[in-house]
């Protein structure tokens, strides 16, 4: 472990200077982009526990996005509820939605698990969008404010902003990794990717932890929709579509299927590029990230946490060689 | 109340001949590749554009256009395998592919749609109709077009039937679908195979766009919804059953059609997804399908 140490911190530092830099460079679009990013982020995150991790590929996670999204705008639009309680219950009924959608989905695999989520999803912007009087139809909902307690001069309104979202994030982030890494549920859902039979004849109880995992990313998307809802203030069904469920497969091929972490950074720096493509032209964003879901996936199909692995593996050759060589001279 | 229904009837099964050469080349794709195209959509807007093209900016007549359409996408179809999926499937092996190629394709779909939309541009481009007039029945007037959509996939339809039956290269590609690493121990290049399988049902989908071009206008998001509806017919009718695709396709147009007296317009969409998700549950082999 020792030896990761320097690694470790450097990698923190980095972070870190990375977290406080639009609030040193405190250019309003920067922070757009940057809190944008973070929301991305932690959806793409969400993403991945259920679909990559987990291995229950999901083509419809607009659906639980623009969930959360309403649930926050409706609740604080029609009871005049926090911004905290909007996340907190954004969370709660898209993890109970989750749980919904997983139950039937359980009998279901690859393919056809794929194409009912993507049903979902397209369901959920159809009700969206003809619920009129509680949606707002297509136009959407706005005029339900932003984060409570936030300052009202324009500049200091954004940096606190970013620093809500950037702790929400994070949070949620350590909470997805935290389960993945640190409690039985972590082999539990790789198991149920490498081989869902051999699981369950391990006595891996694979029902209850394709319901964790399905209300656990649903979950975790929805208060990404909740963030979304608060940070734009605006909420139409294009939210929930399916280019959003793809943005979200784009950005996590791109950081790495798999890792939690790889797609959170991934969507970050895809979505930092593409708003940067904007100057050029808005549909370039998009042919962007078509491109970089084909030539990721058939090129680099472990994304870019995937790189990190090789330089590891590549190391792990030089040492052994190294070892190898002081040995044949020990012995000579 | 009869002749409403006889109306609404006769427009579910325009539809269900546009569904139907739409999700057979799915269904097709699904045979005998095991992908799910979803890219599938986007074939169709650009077989739409073509025509556009042909009969709008060049001033060609309707029959060239309808013509040239389908055979431009079939080409364009011709490059996918040997551009997108043999190397994929070179570099898996025998490895379970999972998601990628549900992937590959979506990340293909999103680059031709917003290819198309930073080249045309998002407006709905009209195409005049291919034929003038109509029949005039007694209780509704059915315009030229749709009595042509219906003649042209009926008749390619049957094409691609009779092809798949009597022909060689469709035998050869029955006998993929059936199992591939036997067709190839008699001989058959199956890369040859995947190539003519997905351009032949690009190209049956680049015509279905052209042929509703005049209809629905051209725009580049005009086939993604009928992706999703072609997901649910093809599963209605069982993956990779081509009678069971025709099928379903002519039940779900059918539905949707009648379902207008019904319910509101709206929700007009949900009744595919609805049935998707019901067939998923209780049938998942679909209507025709072999319990797996």
């Amino acid at each position: 472990m020792s030896a990761l140490r320097p690694r470790t911190i450097a990698i923190t530092v980095l972070a870190l200077a990375g977290l406080a830099l639009p609030l040193v460079w405190s250019h309003p679009f920067v922070l757009h982009v940057a809190i944008q990013a973070l929301i991305w982020a932690l959806f793409a995150a969400s993403w991945d526990v259920l679909s990559g991790y987990t291995g229950q590929v999901s083509f419809g996670h607009g659906g639980f996005f623009a969930i959360g999204a309403y649930t926050a705008a409706c609740l604080t639009k029609l009871v005049g509820a926090s911004s905290w309680i909007g996340m907190v219950a954004a969370l709660l009924l898209c993890a109970l939605v989750g749980l919904g959608v997983g139950f039937p989905a359980l009998r279901l695999r690859g393919h056809y698990l794929a194409l009912v989520t993507l049903g979902f999803g397209e369901i959920v912007t159809l009700v969206v969008t003809n619920w009129q009087s509680l949606t707002g139809g297509a136009f959407g909902m706005h005029d339900y404010g932003t984060f409570s307690g936030l300052p009202t001069d324009p500049l200091a309104q954004k940096q606190a902003a970013y620093l809500v979202v950037a702790a929400v994030s994070l949070t949620g982030l350590a909470i997805l990794l935290y389960v993945t890494r640190r409690t039985n549920a972590g082999p539990a859902f790789r198991a149920i990717r490498e081989d869902q039979i051999l699981a369950a004849s391990l006595g891996i109880d694979t029902t209850h932890y394709k319901l964790l995992a399905f209300s656990l990313s649903a979950g975790f998307a929805g208060l990404a929709g909740a963030l979304y809802a608060y940070y734009i203030q605006l909420v139409s069904p294009t939210v929930g579509s399916s280019a959003s469920s793809a943005l979200v497969i784009g950005m996590a091929v791109f950081g790495g299927v798999g890792t939690i972490w790889g797609p959170f950074l991934g969507a970050i720096l895809l979505f930092s590029i593409t708003e940067g493509l904007r100057f050029i032209g808005v549909v370039y964003n998009l042919i962007a990230v078509g491109a970089v879901m084909v030539v990721f996936v058939i090129f680099v199909p472990r994304g870019l946490a995937g790189i990190r692995l090789y330089r590891r593996g590549r190391q792990q050759r030089g040492d052994k060689l190294k070892a190898d060589q002081e040995a044949a001279d020990a012995a000579s | 109340m009869f002749e409403e229904i006889l109306e609404f009837l006769i427009l579910g099964l325009v539809l269900g001949g546009i569904y139907a050469m739409f999700a057979v080349g799915l269904t097709l794709i699904f045979g005998v590749l095991d992908i799910v195209n979803v890219a599938h959509g986007e074939f169709l807007a650009i077989g739409g554009y073509a025509l556009y093209i042909a009969m709008v900016v060049l001033g060609l007549p309707a029959a060239i256009g309808l013509v040239v359409a389908p055979i431009a996408v079939f080409v364009l179809g011709l490059a996918v395998y040997p551009l997108l999926i043999a190397p994929l499937q070179k570099r898996l092996g025998r490895r379970a592919p999972g998601p990628l190629f549900l992937v590959l394709t979506l990340g293909l779909s999103a680059l031709l749609q917003n290819s198309l939309l930073a080249i045309a541009g998002g407006e709905f481009l009209s195409v005049p109709p291919a034929v003038k007039g109509g029949l005039d029945l007694s209780f509704t007037y059915i315009s030229g077009q749709r009595l042509l959509i219906l003649a042209v996939a009926g008749a390619s339809l049957g094409l691609l039937f009779l092809f798949l039956r009597f022909h060689r290269q469709g035998m050869a590609i029955r006998a993929v679908a059936q199992n591939p690493a036997a067709a190839q121990s008699v001989g058959i290049p199956l890369g040859r195979i995947f190539t003519l399988t997905i351009a032949l049902a690009c190209g049956l989908a680049g015509l279905a766009g052209a042929l509703i071009a005049p209809l629905f206008s051209v725009y580049p998001a005009v086939g993604f919804t009928l992706t999703i509806k072609a997901f649910a017919i093809t599963i209605l009718g069982g993956m990779g059953n081509l009678l069971g695709a025709l099928v379903a396709s002519l039940i779900i147009a059918t539905l949707e059609s009648l379902s207008v007296i019904v319910i509101p317009s709206e929700w007009q969409n949900a009744i595919a997804f609805g049935t998707m998700i019901l067939v998923l549950l209780v049938r998942p082999q679909g209507l025709f399908g072999k319990k797996p």
